[in-house]
């Protein structure tokens, strides 16, 4: 068995079995934890809309923090749009997804996918100096966060290598890039990339939390 | 050692003018992927060159590559057995039969000991050596023997280089390559199935002109042929990259001429001279006619998922073990928030 | 579909590399003015698509002149629409293609007669004087 066959094959499939086993656990693990016990009288009846709201607010800055936080916000916008861009509108992406969804969507040519894809290396770059050159974000960063970053990062830098090739074969980057995902998936469930998964549910029990205690959301 | 006359003295014998053996060094240039300006030094090293002879065994194949070669449109691929090469024995071309056969290859084997070339195609069963025989010698055996007085073994097809359709799983036969069993001769590969005539002719042609055998990727195939990717020498790569795929072999796509990657094809990872070289005298290749690349050069292309799969499919069993992980995420999860829960109560109750 | 005539028009016109071709002639037609250097381009390894090569000889077009050789099968030597840029095609005995190639040259070296072929005439006209 060559390398290749050993991501699509193997590599690929226990990673999905992590990715699968690890996300419900953590999801499962959240959802079912007591809820913290809350003595005071709720200033406003909360409930899903209050959830709804503050899901939706936190998509944009709160005007006080607006320009702190303008090109931060701008980047991490970037390296979002670009990564979902890449996973799932580069065809062969599409045909990987179809492999086991059974459906395809339409998809975009490989320049703009390119574009997206140096696009988001950018942005990740451009985000990690800012941590490690701002004092506080330094200061408030561990290893998850440097880790997440990279590894969310590598499938998009070895999948841009595959064109470019680097006097590198095809089937061995490409063998590169599927290990590289399947990195991402194994670490997924784990680390701050968890956020795929928990980013709505803990801003909607934040919109609840703080609508019961009559915070502007 | 026999002394065998150089090809320039056959072709002189033979009438040929001077024109028309620098128009065979210009086509030989082209079969060496060698560039024009090669031509010179060809010439004169063809001039001198002294016809190989060259042993053909057939083991485990279907006769498809002997078949693909005697129907190579090259430099006269008869010319090339009948003048260029001697070849002493091929079963399957050869008059004689049986004693006889079996006693040209042993003449050719001592008449040129340490200097003949001997050609494989097929594989070599190991599984019983009684599943595939030559005039009761199995062919473990025969290869064994021939090969220790040979310069250089050329394996012809994916079944002599790779183990080809004869090793797929579950390998019945427990079929190997020539690779597997000669270690201590230079091995130069030539997979395909069948391999393109040309590149087969190639190899003879390197070995008869400079004596020398060709640069190897790390498959042990001859650079120049399987230097490249399909894909990258592909002239509907331009759609590749617009995005323009045919979905199925009757839609608009597919009339058009546009890319089959959505259909299978496995040009990006198979390396091959098809897109250049072509196939039936230059007419074209199997994309050029509709279908995707199967990437029959490679090592295991039988067992290496679907034809029409695209390349990118990831290779999943039945979900049957994924909702067993699912079901072990909830376990997990549940367990997880029970112990969650008590430190919850006892953070409380000492809150 | 139901004809070959069918496929055949569904045939797309994909000339991506005739334009690379054509400046390569270029370059070759000033390093011959300038240097007298003739350069010969192999068309058997340019991955064309269908049609591609008709293509570039309809738009080499044809000049003054052309030969035909008869030596190991037959050869047609042609000058393009282009002086100086010739295409050659050589076929082998059963009159298959077995190469094509564009010649940046005053003469193609195979039009001149080679010394070995007019010693070995000069021979044969010796023989028959005698």
């Amino acid at each position: 068995m060559d390398l290749l066959e050993f991501a699509r094959g193997p590599a690929l499939q226990w990673a999905a079995y992590i990715l699968v086993a690890g996300s419900i656990w953590r999801i499962v693990g959240i959802l079912l934890l007591k809820e913290k016990s809350d003595f005071s009288e709720p200033r406003k009846r909360a409930g899903l809309g209050s959830a709804l709201k503050v899901v939706y607010t936190r998509s944009f800055t709160a005007p006080p923090f607006a320009k702190a936080t303008m090109y931060p916000k701008m980047m991490a916008y970037v390296q979002h749009v670009g990564l979902f861009a890449v996973v799932f509108l580069f065809v062969p992406h599409i045909m990987f997804f179809k492999g086991f969804l059974g459906f395809e969507w339409p998809g975009l040519p490989n320049s703009v996918i390119y574009v997206f894809g140096v696009a988001a290396v950018v942005a990740s770059l451009a985000l990690l100096i800012r941590r490690v050159t701002s004092p506080v974000l330094r200061l408030i960063s561990n290893f998850d966060d440097y880790f997440s970053g990279f590894v969310a990062i590598l499938p998009i830098a070895t999948g841009l290598l595959i064109p470019v090739r680097l006097g590198i074969r095809y089937e061995d980057l490409l063998a590169i890039h599927i290990l590289s995902v399947v990195l991402f998936m194994i670490w997924l469930p784990f680390g701050k990339l968890g956020h795929v998964f928990l980013v709505f549910i803990t801003r909607g029990t934040t919109g609840i939390a703080f609508e019961r205690r009559g915070a502007k959301t | 050692m026999k002394k065998t006359p150089t090809v320039g003295e056959i072709l002189q014998a033979k009438g040929v003018s001077r024109r028309g053996f620098l128009k065979y060094c210009a086509t030989t240039a082209s079969i060496l992927a060698l560039p024009p300006s090669m031509i010179p030094r060809i010439a004169e090293a063809i001039e001198n060159a002294r016809r190989p002879s060259v042993i053909w065994l057939s083991f485990q194949e279907c006769t498809g590559c002997t078949e693909s070669l005697t129907r190579s449109a090259s430099p006269t691929v008869e010319g090339l057995i009948f003048d260029a090469i001697s070849l002493d024995y091929h079963h399957t071309l050869q008059a004689a039969a049986g004693d006889q056969a079996e006693a040209a290859r042993h003449a050719a084997m001592e008449e040129n000991d340490g200097s003949y070339l001997v050609l494989v195609d097929g594989s070599i069963p190991l599984a019983n050596p009684g599943y595939s025989t030559i005039a009761g010698i199995s062919n473990v055996d025969m290869l064994k023997e021939t090969v220790a007085g040979a310069a250089a073994v050329v394996s012809i097809g994916s079944c002599a280089a790779f183990g080809g359709i004869p090793g797929a799983d579950p390998n019945p036969t427990g079929a190997v390559s020539v690779m597997d069993i000669v270690t201590d001769k230079p091995v130069v590969n030539v997979p395909g199935c069948p391999p393109i005539p040309m590149v087969m002719t190639a190899v003879l042609t390197q070995f008869l002109t400079f004596g020398t055998l060709p640069d190897l990727d790390k498959h042990g195939r001859p650079m120049a042929f399987y230097g490249k990717t399909i894909h990258d020498r592909c002239y509907r790569r331009p759609f590749y990259e617009q995005g323009r795929f045919a979905e199925t072999f009757d839609d608009e796509g597919a009339k058009a001429g546009w890319c089959l990657y959505k259909l299978g094809c496995k040009g990006p990872i198979t390396y091959n001279a098809c897109a250049t070289t072509k196939w039936n005298s230059g007419t074209s290749f199997p994309i050029e006619s509709g279908h995707p690349c199967l990437g029959c050069s490679e090592p295991n292309f039988w067992d290496k998922g679907g034809f029409y799969e695209p390349l990118s499919t990831g290779k999943f069993d039945s979900g049957e073990r994924l909702a067993g992980a699912a079901a072990a995420g909830v376990a997990l999860g549940v367990a997880a928030a029970a112990a969650g829960r008590r430190k919850q109560s006892k953070f409380a109750k000492e809150g | 579909m139901t004809t070959l005539e069918g496929i055949q028009g569904a045939a797309f016109p994909f000339h991506g590399n005739v334009r690379p071709i054509l400046n390569e002639v270029i370059h070759a037609i000033d390093k011959l003015l300038d240097t007298g250097e003739a350069t010969t381009i192999d068309l058997a390894s340019l991955p064309f698509g269908p049609g591609e090569l008709e293509h570039l000889e309809a738009t080499l077009g044809t000049g003054e002149l052309s030969a035909k050789l008869d030596a190991l099968g037959t050869s047609r030597i042609r000058e393009t629409a282009y002086p100086g840029v010739w295409w050659l095609e050589h076929r082998n005995a059963h009159d298959e293609v077995v190469g094509r190639y564009l010649e940046i040259t005053r003469t193609p070296e195979i039009l001149k007669s080679q010394d070995a072929d007019i010693a070995a005439g000069r021979a044969r006209l010796d023989d028959q004087s005698e």
